[in-house]
């Protein structure tokens, strides 16, 4: 069948399960646009205010399917306007396909109008990047975008597409990609990455370091052909064995469960391993959500903004299990206490943060899910009476202010009440987003949209009108704040027109608040630049754009409101709090356990 | 430092150059030598690279350049120092 090239990226985007794509139009990408048009029943089109509220809208509508989110901009300024959007899609593994227009072919390289040069650009935020300059190759090349975004480690892939390439035809077939390098490290071979069977041309993760000879370059002239070889028992996969052993003798075990978690859907592995071990579990920021919040040895978070249970405990433990985290420095501190005097054990997928930011004890590389379900088998059930009082010690130290009053931790929680375990919450980035993560009661798997390893200011309208959409339009709750939400608050014309039901809740404390925290540490309370001082009436500019707005001073007055939200529409609150609450507890950067303040 | 070499087996297409090169310019560490040339098979090209690391380094880039979708294959080539 003969088709443009416009209608191969549709044919193929539904061939890859699309059925929902956020983006933005313009001179480079209409043919794109007037097939979504003609195709409109197959595939709905999510008009965002700026492309990039679409890049993070595409991001969280795959943070809560596990499927790559889809995002479309034309050339120039439309591509550059995803770039913030595509690193923070990049730095949280999160699976996104970014298709944008460029000018035709024989314009390329001419500094044409609208012309950017976007896969040079964001080489170094994408796991790859393609332009498409014959007509034959773009069917594989959308194919083949979707299997990168979504396999191994997730994450963002962008295709540029030239005009005159979506106006030129040819055959079309429905190519599916073929199965690359990602294959070697994902969940049906795991521990193929360091197997001396594995083919070296099929996989270049092969390559022991430690012993240059092992996978020659010499050999590979030829096409690369894969030769997976299923690991199907613990002496196959590099450290098992070792990790085993360690954990069976160990007396105060620890896990330290990130985001590789959920990207593999190990979370009844996850608890089972904590109940076989009798180990309390911490998390990353990216972790959270992978155990039920009532679940007695679930700590929360640990790291600069962790629960202090959570933090003391990895602190004491005598092993470590760490599960797809990459042992970021916000989590960290200072690496050389926290390695000290404990094994570590790391599972991760990618062989390349084995051994980056913690040279761990022993290493496993490969899918979690996988990894776990071995281990599982292997381990025999413990039950250290001592740690877990302990534990408990530590939980009781932490305790829960119960402050009356006006606080981000009240707010928080007569939101949640008023919530199910499957709320999308999303959040922005800030005070407000820690005092989220510590005082929210997690819900269900994947529904925490949050920027961890960007820290972009501005994620959270677009992440939920994403996750909003991808959760059947149910309700969706947003805590941002003053800073956070005048960053892209023009989102909000797209969650009116969508009708979608979002609750923003604004922390409204006047100030950049957590970046004055720092100041008020570290700088001798210097507040260069992070007094707002603004006038902004958000209820009144919520009711411009078409939303419900609303401002509280009181609980009282919050709790009223929240109690008479109109539906199917958005609905902002503002909520006023004092300029000088600050997250605690908190290690300060660069520090340890020891230091911690709380 | 010790210097080390980089054997690369990639794909011989326009633009391959640069994501491998940008991925040492990204953590600062410069390039000595570079050869590149195509195979016997013009879909892929070898190259040599000699820069200056570590065993932390070595093996980051090494790594690293393994998840590169147009790398093929990489090695870490015996030590070049005397």
């Amino acid at each position: 069948m003969e088709l443009t090239g416009a209608q191969i990226i549709v044919e193929q985007l539904c061939a890859q399960g699309v059925t929902t794509v956020f983006g933005y139009p313009g001179g480079q990408i209409l043919p794109l646009y007037d097939e979504l048009y003609k195709n409109a029943d197959r595939i709905t089109h999510v008009l965002s205010a700026h492309e990039q509220g679409a890049t993070h809208a595409a991001d969280g509508y795959a943070r809560v399917t596990g499927k790559p989110g889809v995002v479309i901009a034309t050339s120039g300024p439309g591509a550059t306007n995803l770039v913030t959007g595509i690193a923070n899609a990049y730095l949280d593994s999160v699976p996104l396909v970014a298709i944008t227009g460029n000018v035709s072919i024989p314009l390329l390289g001419k500094d044409s109008f609208q012309e950017v040069d976007i896969v040079g650009i964001t080489q170094p935020v994408v796991k790859h990047n393609f332009v498409v300059r014959e007509i034959d190759k773009l069917a594989f090349t959308i194919s083949e975008a979707f299997r990168i975004a979504s396999s191994g480690r997730r994450g963002p892939v962008l295709v540029d597409i030239p005009k005159s390439i979506q106006v030129e035809s040819c055959e079309y077939a429905d190519v599916q990609a073929v199965s690359g390098k990602d294959a070697t490290i994902d969940a049906d071979t795991a521990g193929e990455a360091a197997s001396p069977a594995a083919s070296p041309a099929a996989s270049p993760a092969t390559s022991d370091v430690a012993s240059p000879a092992a996978s020659p370059a010499t050999s590979a002239a030829a096409s690369p052909a894969t030769t997976p070889a299923a690991a199907t028992n613990a002496a196959s996969i590099p450290g098992l064995e070792q990790a085993i052993e360690a954990i069976s003798q160990c007396e105060r075990p620890f896990i330290y469960a990130g985001g590789g978690i959920l990207a593999s859907g190990a979370e009844a592995e996850l608890l089972a391993l904590s109940d076989k071990l009798s180990a309390p579990v911490g998390f990353s920021m990216m972790g959270l959500t992978s155990l039920p919040d009532n679940y007695m040895l679930n700590l929360g978070m640990c790291g600069m903004h962790g629960k202090y249970a959570s933090s003391v405990a990895q602190d004491e433990c005598d092993l470590m299990i760490a599960i797809g985290v990459r042992f970021s420095d916000r989590a960290t501190g200072e690496v050389k206490a926290f390695k000290h005097n404990r094994t570590i054990i790391h599972i991760d997928i990618d062989l390349a943060e084995i051994g980056k930011n913690v040279a761990a004890t022993i290493n496993i590389c490969g899918d979690a899910k996988k990894v776990l379900t071995m281990l599982l088998d292997a381990l025999p059930e413990k039950h250290n009476v001592s740690w877990l009082e302990r534990i408990e010690e530590l939980k009781q130290v932490e305790g829960s202010p119960q402050n009356g009053g006006f606080t981000p931790k009240n707010i928080i929680e007569a939101v949640r009440r008023r919530h199910s375990a499957d709320t999308v919450v999303a959040t922005d980035v800030g005070q407000h987003q820690m005092w989220t993560m510590q005082y929210y009661k997690m819900g269900n798997p994947r529904t925490l949209l949050t920027s961890g390893g960007l820290g972009t200011m501005g994620y959270g309208l677009g992440a939920a009108i994403g996750g909003c959409i991808a959760n059947d339009r149910k309700h969706t709750v947003l805590f941002t704040s003053d800073g956070s939400f005048g960053m892209n608050l023009n989102e909000l014309a797209t969650a009116v027109s969508q009708e979608l039901p979002i609750l923003i809740i604004i922390l409204n404390n006047g100030v950049l608040g957590l970046v004055r925290q720092w100041q008020n540490m570290f700088y001798e309370k210097r507040y260069s630049q992070t007094t707002l001082n603004r006038k902004t009436d958000f209820p009144a500019l919520a009711k411009a754009f078409g939303a419900a707005g609303y401002r509280a001073t009181d609980m009282q007055q919050l709790e009223d409101i929240l109690d008479g939200l109109p539906a199917g529409m958005p609905a902002v609150v503002d909520c006023h709090i004092d300029m000088d609450e600050v997250v605690l507890p908190m290690i300060p950067p660069g520090g340890t356990v020891k230091d911690i303040i709380y | 430092m010790e210097k080390f070499a980089v054997e690369l087996l990639v794909s011989n297409h326009y633009g391959v150059l640069n994501r491998i090169t940008g991925l040492y310019a990204r953590r600062g560490y410069n390039i000595d030598s570079l050869h590149v040339n195509e195979t016997e098979n013009p879909e892929y090209s070898r190259m040599l690279i000699v820069s200056k690391g570590d065993e932390y380094i070595q093996t980051q880039i090494v790594r690293q350049l393994s998840k590169l979708y147009d790398v093929k294959d990489v090695a870490l080539m015996a030590r070049v120092n005397p």
